[in-house]
């Protein structure tokens, strides 16, 4: 099993996946500081 | 967030095998603005064209955020008319995930989603019956109010 999160950063790549693996996006917008 | 929900092997677990993961810094344009984001965390499920379905602002613990996960799944296929999916993703949330704030909606949409499908009446009374009994302080059981009367 994963140990962690396999983030993306970019909406392009996020959606590409999405399509490709027929699954759904989580977007989270945070703050580094 | 980064410091207990995403580190939770359960999140990770259910993300992971559910989710396209994608993190941006609440100030990275032009995504910022097109989502109208003034706040952290803001945390939005899209489908695969990139439309919201589901929003939250603010931390939510793992046992709170694995089910508000699962609703954003549930309303992306309601607002795209594929009940049956809905209602097995939000079966899913109110099995596991009972005690959950994310449980009164989807008991909500549970029920439109089986009126929506059978064009029977009883059943958004059903829901609001569930509600009334489980949950009767939620905003959920006073949005169905009206579904008593059926």
């Amino acid at each position: 099993m994963e140990n962690k999160i396999k983030w993306e950063n970019r909406m392009d790549a996020a959606l590409t996946g999405a399509r490709s693996e027929n699954k759904h996006v989580l977007l989270d917008f945070f703050n580094p500081d | 967030m980064g410091a207990v929900t995403y580190p939770d092997a359960r999140v990770i677990s259910f993300i992971n095998e559910n989710m396209i993961p994608l993190r941006v810094r609440f100030d990275a344009q032009p995504l910022a603005a097109d989502f109208n984001v003034n706040w952290t965390p803001t945390i939005a499920t899209l489908d695969s064209e990139g439309k919201e379905h589901h929003r939250t602002v603010g931390f939510l613990a793992p046992e709170e955020f694995i089910p508000s996960l699962l609703l954003g799944i549930a309303k992306v296929y309601f607002d795209t008319d594929r009940f049956d999916v809905a209602l097995v993703k939000l079966e899913k949330l109110l099995s596991d995930y009972p005690k959950s704030h994310s449980a009164p909606e989807a008991i909500y949409l549970q029920g439109v989603s089986l009126y929506k499908s059978t064009d029977h009446p009883k059943t958004l009374k059903q829901a609001y019956e569930k509600l009334q009994d489980n949950y009767p302080g939620s905003e959920w059981t006073k949005r169905a109010y009206p579904y008593r009367l059926l």
